[in-house]
């Protein structure tokens, strides 16, 4: 970006949010050039938010074809877009309508084919629908250019986020009242600007898999093993497995299935009291509300992360798919 | 597969699949998260839903009312949101109205033929109306709002759970008139008053916005120096008739009220014993003033600026002249924060008279905030409380009620991990509340001898408690002192209470037949003794009432209001509910968590409040 000064369009389409995050944030996201990876349920809800942000351009990678399910479950494609279309492409008439001062661009190739110079020029990736091995490689090519990485996914009621920010500094402004007053009386409020730092660890030290010789002991011991962390880790381990998620239809063999695979991670990370019977069989099925919450908050994460402004979530963000809770962990060396 | 077996398989539930394709779902609102809501409810299989909206659009709803684009601002937004649902879907059935929810036409039959009814509201009236009548006509309510990064879902069910208006709300902030008048201390005194300004100007005529100098003052009255009068203020003919007559000259204007009025006040000298006197400026001296801040400094949007008291002085000068010809062939004109002249002319007055009275001065942006009310509303946050309510919209068709205790959004903070917080359980209902409960009563505190019978039902009645169409009886005499009807009690308006026999301790029945909702007012006489007295005030509960009493009922009211309110309602969308968030009302918040903990106590923080 070249002119650095909002134009008056821009700040009455902003106003409200510029509002909230100032409008040094708001330059910040007009700078940033951003790739999401998969644009099916959850990645359509983030583009959405982060397209009306206003960031300067957002790619789209996606190599696959518009299937019935996604002409029912995805608001970013027209009802009569023939199936078998790349739907990479297929999405970004409405995606541009949300904002027309986004540059948006459709990739269809797959992102195995992706090289680390590609992701080089985005300020941030964003992923959603891919395996464990890809989140690694992609985590890797992003800290050798200095990208930040925010990856997530859901599984019915389930979701979940992780980032890796790397080395993030960030500045949020504390209200004070003057001295002397009184709370919740009329005095001035005073608000002041505080940086701080944070450094987040590769995900290969923090998503750990059982067979992939990655370091478990890199792991600091949790005070209290967290369910929801091992249903993460097991579902990736049966996407990693499977090469494909748990389907409604297959429910009880997938079930014994997690079940299995849930004891070879409790092994691994040698937790005890992991009590997950009642999940399972929330991990089944294509939530749309549930994608709209994750698609929120994994939003949220992008426009902190390129704007630098208030605290990100460290490392990782658990929806609790009984309570519909939602909570920050963080695990790392 | 047939579409319920897709919806079935997607949300792996056949009997919940089975109860979305019949449910008949009204969404009241079609803002932020309204628009968020008919999405979801959409792509989960929803096929029979009505959805309301007065507003139309505008261009600041863009950046998240994501149904919506530029080329249908001014259009109504419930009508356009139906219509951009449908281009990604051809199933379902949504019917449009653009209209107020208040309106008589949606009565309690109206309400009854939903299964469930989602608010997505932006002001507080509003969200009191749906709440009654959902409990009316016994349907359950799914209530949310946000505000910035925050944000609240919570459900409302008759006898189950809390009604909206179980715990008592914070009140909007407000000023006593002779703070504005003669005393102002803070940026938002000088806003409210150049708000008034405007009305007294070129407005619609409202006594309590006088913006002259206010001899009735009680710090005046300590040695009697300007006590005297009785009308309050030395009385000349109205500001409007005074503009006019000038021909609304703006050298005259400004000489009047940014240095006449001021000299007037410093002859009132006890209120400058304990405070910095202000200082006048006439018309040629705001021209002399030279800006602190170099107006050449263009890295920055002039919105963004403080401008120079001689930009100020131009402003207002070009802002009247541009109303004055506004005003031509109409009666008056309404205040918008939108409307850029009675925007800059707010702001620029507000600045001249912070000078004057050596407050911080603001830029327009800033001004704006404070003087329109604006809340801060970002997509995410909206799409995230969406989400929630239609999860919990789920559970209610599943009628798995007590799985829906209320859930807040919260700004992340470096001392919480907790973003997403819900409680262990419903919240009861208050058996005190003076909506949900079986008797509802509430105590009123007023001057008898003071107040009409049409300031009664307006202020209090319709203002305050929040009904549309009151009926109200004298107790014991059976004589109809208010009637919804046209013209049946004209006659009384303008009686005080105690000219219709309404007394200290009167009974009132009070019926609202739209909400079908009946109400006891215990009336009691109050005069209102000190400055920051407000002029009337109500308690609903009544324990606390008694323990109130105890200690004087001065101290202590739930809700209190008076005509100096900086926000008439908020025209913006989603304004919060979040009672965790809000500092004016942290007894109740700490109240409601001391019972109903969330599960991780050690995660409990307290919200530094960024909102207000």
């Amino acid at each position: 970006m070249t002119e650095k000064q909002l134009s008056t369009d821009e700040a009455e389409l902003y106003d409200r949010q510029i509002r909230l995050w100032g409008i040094e944030s708001q330059e910040r996201l007009r700078a940033a050039d951003v790739l999401l990876i998969g644009v099916r349920g959850l990645g359509s809800e983030i583009a959405k938010n982060i397209i009306l942000a206003g960031i300067n351009s957002l790619t789209i990678l996606d190599d696959g074809e518009v299937t019935q399910e996604d002409l029912r479950q995805n608001f970013l494609l027209q009802e009569k877009i023939p199936l078998g279309n790349k739907i990479a492409e297929e999405v970004l008439p409405r995606a541009q309508a949300l904002n027309p001062l986004v540059k948006l661009t459709g990739d269809t190739e797959p992102v195995a084919a992706k090289t680390s110079d590609y992701f080089k020029k985005f300020t941030m990736v964003v992923a959603t629908r891919i395996k464990f091995d890809a989140i690694i490689k992609i985590d890797n090519y992003c800290r050798e250019h200095n990208v930040k990485f925010l990856y997530g996914d859901i599984f019915g009621f389930f979701g979940f986020a992780v980032s890796d920010l790397q080395e993030h500094d960030y500045f949020e402004d504390r209200v004070q009242l003057q001295s002397g007053q009184k709370r919740g009386h009329d005095g001035e409020k005073k608000t002041i600007k505080v940086e701080a730092k944070m450094t987040f660890p590769p995900l290969n030290k923090v998503l750990i898999l059982p067979n992939t010789k990655q370091d478990i002991n890199a792991i600091k011991k949790m005070s209290r093993p967290n369910n929801l962390f091992v249903a993460l880790l097991v579902l990736l381990e049966f996407r990693r497995q499977h090469d494909r998620d748990p389907a409604a239809a297959k429910m009880s063999e997938d079930v014994d299935t997690l079940k299995s695979i849930s004891s070879q991670i409790v092994e691994l990370y040698n937790f005890s009291n992991i009590q997950m019977d009642d999940l399972y069989e929330l991990f089944f099925g294509d939530i749309s509300p549930v994608c709209a919450v994750l698609g929120g908050v994994m939003a949220q994460e992008v426009i902190k992360a390129v704007s630098h402004k208030e605290p990100p979530i460290n490392n990782i963000f658990l929806f609790d798919p009984v309570s519909y809770s939602g909570k920050e962990l963080t695990v790392g060396p | 597969m047939n579409c319920q077996e897709v919806v079935a398989a997607e949300l792996n539930n056949t009997s919940l699949a089975q109860l979305i394709p019949k449910s008949k779902i009204l969404v009241v609102g079609a803002g932020g998260i309204g628009c968020e809501i008919l999405k979801n409810l959409c792509l989960s299989g929803f096929q029979d839903v009505e959805i309301i909206d007065l507003d139309t659009i505008d261009v600041s709803n863009l950046n998240r009312q994501f149904l919506f684009r530029k080329e249908h601002v001014g259009k109504p937004k419930a009508v356009v949101a139906r219509e951009s649902v449908m281009t990604f879907t051809s199933n379902m059935k949504i019917k449009a109205y653009h209209d107020s929810i208040f309106n008589q036409e949606y009565g309690i039959n109206f309400f009854k033929r939903f299964k469930l009814v989602l608010n997505a509201l932006d002001n507080r009236s509003a969200r009191n109306h749906v709440n009654r009548m959902c409990l009316a006509a016994d349907v359950p309510l799914v209530e949310s709002g946000t505000a910035g990064y925050s944000g609240q879902v919570e459900l409302i069910k008759k006898g189950l759970t809390q009604c909206y208006e179980c715990q008592p709300k914070p009140q909007q902030r407000s000023f006593p008139g002779c703070t504005i008048r003669n005393t102002p201390s803070e940026p938002v005194h000088c806003i409210v008053w150049a708000k008034h300004l405007f009305n007294q100007l070129f407005g619609e005529d409202d006594p309590d916005q006088d913006v002259s100098p206010d001899t009735e003052d009680p710090e005046l009255k300590k040695d009697g120096e300007f006590s005297t009068t009785h009308t309050g203020d030395v009385q000349r003919k109205s500001t409007r008739q005074w503009a006019e007559e000038i021909n609304y000259e703006p050298e005259k204007l400004f000489n009047k009220f940014f240095k006449d009025d001021i000299n007037y006040l410093l002859s009132m000298e006890n209120l400058w014993k304990t405070r910095k006197a202000p200082t006048p400026l006439s018309w040629e001296e705001s021209h002399l003033c030279v800006s602190n801040i170099s107006e050449e400094d263009i890295s920055t949007s002039i919105d963004m600026r403080i401008l120079s008291l001689q930009k100020c002085a131009e402003i207002f000068s070009d802002t009247v002249t541009t109303l004055k010809k506004q005003l031509v062939n109409r009666k008056f004109l309404v205040w918008d924060k939108d409307d850029k002249p009675a925007m800059d002319f707010v702001a620029a007055c507000a600045n001249i008279r912070a000078h004057i009275f050596s407050i911080p001065q603001k830029s327009r942006f800033a001004v704006k905030s404070i003087a329109g009310n604006i809340i801060p509303a970002i997509a995410t946050a909206n799409a995230l409380i969406a989400g929630l309510v239609v999860l919990y919209a789920f559970r209610v068709l599943k009628n798995e009620l007590n799985k829906c205790p209320t859930i807040y959004l919260r700004q992340k903070s470096v001392y919480s991990k907790v973003l997403l917080a819900a409680d262990n359980s419903l919240q009861s209902p208050n058996p005190n509340c003076y909506v949900c409960s079986s008797k509802p009563v509430v105590d009123v505190f007023v001057n008898v001898f003071k107040m009409t019978l049409n300031e009664f039902e307006n202020e209090i009645l319709k203002n305050t408690l929040n009904m549309v169409a009151p009926d109200a009886i004298l107790d014991g005499k059976g004589v109809v002192v208010i009637s919804s009807e046209e013209g049946e009690t004209q006659i009384n308006n303008n009686k005080k209470l105690n000219e219709v026999g309404i007394i200290d301790g009167s009974i009132l029945k009070v019926d609202d037949f739209l909400q079908n909702y009946e109400l006891t007012v215990n009336i009691n006489h109050y005069e209102a003794k000190e400055k920051d007295d407000p002029p009337f005030k109500f308690v609903a509960n009544p324990s606390d009432l008694k323990t109130k009493q105890e200690n004087g009922v001065n101290n202590g009211v739930n809700v209190s209001t008076d005509s100096y309110t900086t926000q008439q309602s908020s025209d913006d969308d989603d304004v919060v509910t979040c009672t965790t968030e809000d500092y004016d009302y942290e007894a109740s918040s700490s109240k409601r968590r001391k019972m109903n903990p969330p599960e991780d106590e050690d995660d409990l923080i307290i919200v530094e409040d960024v909102i207000n």
